[in-house]
């Protein structure tokens, strides 16, 4: 393996850290510090495969991550939590993190080999498989986590997944930049204006305790 | 390429909507209104242009119309337009309300224009981003009322539907890294070979659109977000979101070309019983009405994808059911508007006597219940009938079986919580009639009138579309 594709597959392996790392981590503030890393690893990466491809949409996906995902919603979800002066852990997640983590590395293992039983063979990029790693640790996220801040999380993780995917087996997908584009603006919306109405409404960003919507 | 009036029809699809939209923020008097329900006639007039002139073609690298598209153009317009009008009474009535009549008005016609946008592209990613941005320009209507609960259910929906469609991207990587394209048109006039891509990349559509559609086990968003959202806001959702996600994933379905792989046929038959009867026995036990409604557009989504999957005369049926259901579904919304407006409460338990107190709601609530359920003469009973039928001519004998399990548990259901609600007797005695209760209860007459028209006459126009439509997919009318 060459030096490069050495490089891909050891940022490749930080950005699986890090995923790993938000499933185990029940304090919502470096749960925010970890999914700035993680998209700023994806910013590096991206921006290696464009200096090497010479894609200029794989640069400015780079600067996507790294200022949408890496410093502007982490910055406001930050300001979210100061402002509320709402406790720093989650609560459901801290009772059980370790059934989350133990879950998580199980899902990434059965991920892994299903991807290479099944498409390492047509997509033989190195580490092809993190990609999807990746998203079912993000869908994990979605599904288990019971607040609101660290679902913020999940869904930048599953796009951080798309993007690296993308970048990986189609740097040319068309309209890839737009489309990243709108995911970044639905996360800011999320972030922004729901997050606002929430607390502003419910009072609260803990899930779970309105019975109402039942059945 | 596509003729100057089909072109012209285009643009002002594309143009009202936004126009409409940009223009509701001007905040003087009832500028709002005014230019949501011009802009929503206009966008009718357009789509029945379409419809009239069989238009079928591309204009310019993205844009591009069939009878698919023509025929969705003009069930979303339509509804569109009359949600635009049942709106006005419903938002003077709404206590507090989150949204100012503008930014309502103007959400609402965004909502429509990324529904349109998402039918008039021929490039499957434009599709996506054209379903995305139903998901931001709709979640802030549900939280009109301002109540915890919409907050939770807008969160949901957000976070659930946003969730699916990033698998549905994933789905197009795959297809474009196989394939080398995203354009529809040629991908349906060559279809790729069959490789592990494709079929993968079908099938994480169908659960990546399909979160979106309703299909069981990613429906939760679903019934809370058509719950707790303003019935006009509903009748969207219910009537023609559900199907605009399901033309995004029958957009992919079409790369396979015919006959469909048994795999991919299989799963959709799966999603689809599945859906269907999970919809029609969670709505026996909700104690909201609007839920059980929701949940009875979920079974009827399920319904329809069990016909896409049969193929044939089924498939015909699935795109009758879908419009006639549209009709039908907005007409139980507004009514629903019109009951929570008066009783103030969503309880089936809490809601009785409506023959006296709100005739000409109870009346079309009945008979709009009964069309979304499929009872004869309506165009959702025919679309049925042929979905079974279908079913039956390749000797598919069990899921004939469990589609009129689901059919029939739902009838019982959801007519039966209507007749309750409608002629059961009140514990505090016998009500006083309210005329001004009824209002807007004209727009769901017409919408039920519609969804009857579908099922006793052969629509000039509409007809030939749905069959032009179903022979897209190697589908046909009998």
């Amino acid at each position: 393996m060459d030096a490069a594709a050495e490089l891909v597959g050891l940022v490749g392996v930080g950005i699986l850290l890090s995923a790993l790392f938000l499933q185990s981590e029940s304090f919502v503030g470096p749960l925010v510090r970890g999914i700035a890393l993680q998209s700023l690893l994806l910013g590096v990466l991206l921006g290696w495969l464009a200096w090497s491809q010479q894609n200029l949409d794989l640069a400015l996906l780079a600067a996507l991550a790294v200022a949408v995902r890496a410093v502007f919603i982490p910055w406001v979800l930050d300001r979210q939590i100061r402002a509320f002066r709402w406790r720093l852990r989650e609560v459901h997640a801290a009772q059980r993190v370790t059934s989350h983590a133990l879950a998580a590395i199980a899902l990434a293992i059965v991920a892994w080999f299903v991807f290479q039983e099944t498409l390492a063979g047509i997509f033989p990029q190195p580490g092809g498989a993190l990609p999807f790693v990746l998203l079912v640790e993000g869908l994990l996220m979605l599904a288990t986590r019971g607040n609101t801040i660290v679902q913020v999380i999940g869904y930048l993780e599953e796009e951080n997944a798309v993007v690296y995917a993308g970048a990986l087996f189609a740097p040319h997908f068309p309209l890839f930049v737009e489309v990243v584009v709108f995911l970044d603006v639905l996360g800011v919306v999320l972030v922004g204006v729901i997050l606002s109405i929430q607390r502003d409404v419910t009072g609260t960003l803990e899930q779970g305790g309105l019975e109402e919507l039942a059945g | 390429m596509i003729t100057s009036a089909p072109q012209l029809a285009l643009l002002l699809l594309l143009a009202a909507p936004s126009a409409a939209s940009l223009l509701a923020l001007v905040p003087y008097g009832a500028v709002s209104r005014v230019a949501a329900r011009a802009g929503s006639l206009v966008a009718v007039g357009a789509s029945v242009s379409l419809l009239v002139t069989s238009a079928s073609g591309t204009w310019g690298p993205y844009l591009g119309v069939d009878a698919l598209a023509d025929v969705l153009l003009f069930t979303v317009t339509s509804i569109y337009a009359t949600s635009v009008w049942y709106s006005d009474r419903y938002l003077r009535a709404v206590h507090r309300p989150y949204l100012t009549p503008q930014v309502y008005y103007a959400l609402l016609s965004a909502f429509a224009f990324t529904m349109i946008a998402a039918l008039l592209v021929t490039d499957l990613g434009l599709m996506w981003i054209g379903i995305e941005a139903t998901t931001v320009s709709s979640a802030l209507l549900i939280v009109l009322e301002r109540r915890p609960t919409s907050v939770e259910a807008a969160w949901r929906y957000t976070l659930i539907a946003s969730a699916g469609l990033t698998i549905a991207l994933f789905a197009l990587l795959l297809l474009y890294t196989d394939t080398g394209t995203l354009d529809a048109n040629r991908l349906a006039a060559a279809p790729p070979a069959l490789t592990l891509p494709v079929l993968m990349a079908v099938a994480l559509a169908l659960v990546g659109y399909g979160t979106k559609v309703g299909i069981f086990p990613m429906h939760t968003w679903l019934p809370d977000a058509h719950s707790e959202s303003p019935s006009p806001i509903s009748a969207m959702f219910s009537g023609v979101l559900l199907p605009t996600a399901l033309y995004a994933f029958l957009r992919v379905y079409r790369v396979l070309g015919t006959p469909v792989p048994a795999t991919i046929q299989d799963l959709l038959l799966a999603f689809g019983l599945t859906t269907a009867l999970a919809g029609a026995f969670l709505l026996q036990r909700q104690r909201s009405y609007k839920r059980m409604f929701a949940y009875s557009s979920m079974e009827v989504m399920g319904l329809a994808l069990t016909g896409v999957a049969i193929g044939g005369i089924a498939l015909y049926g699935a795109l009758i059911l879908l419009v006639a259901h549209a009709f039908a579904k907005s007409a139980v919304f507004y009514c629903s508007g019109n009951v929570l407006r008066e009783t103030g409460t969503n309880r089936i338990d809490e809601v009785r006597d409506l023959r006296r107190q709100m005739p000409a709601t109870g009346a079309a609530w009945v008979l709009a219940a009964l069309a979304v359920t499929g009872a004869p003469p309506f165009g959702t009973f025919l679309g049925e009938l042929l979905i079974v039928a279908g079913a039956l001519a390749i000797g598919a004998y069990w899921i004939a079986a469990l589609f009129v399990l689901a059919i029939l548990v739902a009838f019982v259901g959801v007519n039966g919580q209507v007749g309750r609600m409608v002629f059961g007797e009140p514990a505090g005695g016998a009500t006083e009639p309210s005329r001004r209760a009824d209002a807007g209860a004209g727009i769901a007459y017409l919408n039920v009138a519609f969804a009857l028209a579908l099922g006793v006459a052969s629509l000039p126009y509409l007809s030939a579309a749905l069959r032009g439509a179903a022979a897209l997919f190697g589908g046909g009318a009998p």
